[in-house]
């Protein structure tokens, strides 16, 4: 074992401490990005044409921010969107600064993703609820996010991995967490042994959520 | 609130721009149906029922024209007000509509999680009502698992959840087989009948307006071109789109179609003629091969018969070969009239050409 991963060997807190960076920053900006993502995506559904609240403005208006954000590289965005960040934590540096990046790079996608499964439910259902009586947001409640839940977590657990992927690239803004490791001292002193390991963490983090997910669909999907 | 007319639509039209050309679905439409009916409407693909029935609960605002429900002009309700008379109109769709999340019972408790009750009243209520339409032991399946007819049953449970007066059908039975139609139809008569429900029945299948409806519109390109009680529209169509319809659906159509192929029209005698006839009650048909041959001396050869139930009448329809005194045909006819029979050639008169 020694001899296989000699720096590894050395570093098991240095490991510690980034896998949980690494599932903190996760955590933490998924549901901050899940809470912003969900928004977007039912308002954008049901504000866009023909939708149970049309409103022209408010569709094109966030279909625009959703693209513009979308469009930035989050290499980019991480520098680009530090005065906010300190404005919101009080530094650009650290763990928790990156959150705000983070936020800014995923809940867009989710937001698309969101909107798709949404998109998906059968609009004849959606009518069935209006014919009843249904108001918007018992629709958007009811019908909505019940009858997209399963394609919802479907695009959750595409969210989280995409999202475990661009923690590693926060390590650029002093982060920490598995990809600072692989390449700050991986890569940086050839110590490609640590580079090896921080990558298979990350691909049983990144399994350890797609079986999770694809368990609760199983859970709440019946057909 | 004792209206005669439940619903009243007053010069409807409704306009979409598809792009460059705007589309009339509906124009110009005014319709009433008296409480109590079971009132159909029939046209082919795209003449606007759909649009219309949907103008009904405002699911379609209109461009222009009144909307008046139950006494209600639905156009001035806010939006509470609006909810609330929709719970009045159940609706049933070609497509169920079910929501695939939620059981069968789920879904027929749907429409009750708005309503101030409890867990269990709504419960019971769910299943009294799964109870009327025969899946009372369906409750804890998912609709996934259930027949096309099963699911139109577990959709009009769920439409009558808010105790509607009026039951709106678009198509329920299009997607279903004809047996299938039959029973759907029989439990829709029934519910008719044991709610004082109000049905409004769009079609596209004369066979289902015949079957249940007492009054039928037919529609076409937007317009309501023929309406009346089923018996008099079956018996007397005024256009020939409804003409269509009719002998679509008593198979005169094909019969016309196989008799004018296989006897040959031009070959018949100087004193034969090929007749279609169409009455109303069972003991016309009767009196028309007899008075023919006693009072006119002519022959009746029948080729084709077929008797039907429409709105409790008998109404028959035949075709024949005549043979004899055609110039005491006519005059024969014109009598026969008066007894509900009417005649049409379908061969050409004699010396036409
Ligand atoms: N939401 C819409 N936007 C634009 N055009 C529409 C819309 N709904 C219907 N139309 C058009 O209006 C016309 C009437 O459609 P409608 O659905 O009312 O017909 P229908 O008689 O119900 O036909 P079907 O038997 O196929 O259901 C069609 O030309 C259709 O393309
Ligand atoms: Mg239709």
């Amino acid at each position: 074992m020694a001899a296989l991963i000699p720096n590894v060997i050395s570093m098991q807190s240095e490991f510690i401490q980034a896998t949980l960076e690494t599932l903190y920053m996760t955590f933490f900006s998924a549901i901050i990005s899940a809470i912003l993502g969900l928004l977007f995506g039912i308002l954008l559904v049901v504000t866009q044409p023909k939708g149970i609240l049309e409103d022209a403005l408010t569709y094109s208006v966030l279909d625009k921010v959703v693209n513009l954000l979308r469009s930035i590289p989050f290499i980019i965005l991480l520098a680009v969107i530090s005065p906010l960040t300190q404005f919101l934590i009080g530094t650009t540096v650290g763990t928790t600064a990156s959150l705000v990046p983070l936020v800014f790079g995923i809940f867009p996608f989710y937001a698309r993703q969101v909107q798709n499964a949404l998109l998906d439910v059968d609009h004849g259902v959606v009518e069935a609820a209006q014919s009843m009586g249904s108001s918007p947001s018992e629709i958007i409640f009811r019908v909505y996010l019940r009858e997209g839940l399963p394609d919802i977590i479907r695009v959750s657990i595409v969210t989280v991995i995409s999202l475990i992927g661009l923690t590693t690239m926060a390590g650029a803004i002093g982060s920490g967490g598995l990809g600072d490791i692989a390449i700050s001292i991986g890569y940086a002193r050839f110590e490609n042994d640590v580079t090896f390991v921080a990558m298979i963490i990350i691909l049983i983090l990144v399994f350890a959520v797609q079986l999770i997910g694809d368990w609760i669909v199983k859970k709440v999907e019946h057909y | 609130m004792t209206e005669q007319n439940i619903i009243d639509l007053k010069n409807i039209t409704v306009t979409f721009k598809n792009g460059a050309t705007p589309v009339k679905a509906v124009d110009n439409v005014s319709l009433a149906i008296p409480r109590g009916d079971i009132y159909g409407i029939i046209g082919y693909s795209g003449a606007g029922k759909s649009t219309l029935v949907r103008v009904i609960n405002l699911l379609q605002p209109p461009t222009s024209g009144t909307i008046t429900v139950n006494g209600q002009n639905l156009q001035q309700l806010p939006p509470k007000a609006l909810r609330q008379a929709r719970k009045k109109v159940g609706m049933i769709f070609q497509h169920f509509n079910l929501m695939k999340s939620r059981t069968v019972l789920g879904n027929v408790e749907y429409p009750l999680l708005s309503q101030k009750i409890t867990a269990a009243e709504r419960k019971q209520k769910a299943q009294k009502l799964l109870a009327l339409v025969g899946l009372a032991e369906y409750a804890a399946t998912y609709p996934s698992q259930l027949s096309g007819g099963q699911k139109q049953r577990v959709a009009i449970a769920r439409a009558l959840a808010n105790d509607p007066e009026v039951l709106i059908s678009d198509e329920a039975t299009s997607a279903l087989d004809p047996k299938t139609t039959k029973a759907i139809l029989e439990l829709l008569e029934k519910l008719h009948e044991t709610l004082d429900l109000t049905i409004v029945l769009i079609t596209h299948e004369m066979q289902v307006i015949k079957t249940i409806c007492h009054n039928v519109a037919v529609m076409d390109a937007g317009k309501i071109i023929e309406r009346g009680r089923v018996a008099s529209v079956f018996t007397d169509p005024q256009q020939p789109l409804t003409t269509d319809f009719v002998e679509t659906s008593t198979n005169v159509k094909a019969a016309i179609e196989r008799i004018t192929a296989t006897v040959k029209v031009d070959e018949l005698a100087a004193d034969q003629e090929l007749i279609y006839f169409n009455f109303i009650g069972n003991s016309a048909k009767q009196s028309i091969i007899s008075d023919l041959a006693q009072q006119y001396k002519i022959d009746v050869n029948i080729l084709f018969a077929n008797i039907d139930q429409i709105d409790g009448e008998n109404v028959g329809y035949m075709i024949a070969i005549i043979t004899g005194d055609l110039a005491g045909f006519d005059q024969a006819i014109t009598k026969l009239k008066d007894n509900g029979v009417k005649a049409r050639r379908l061969s050409q008169p004699k010396g036409a050409d």
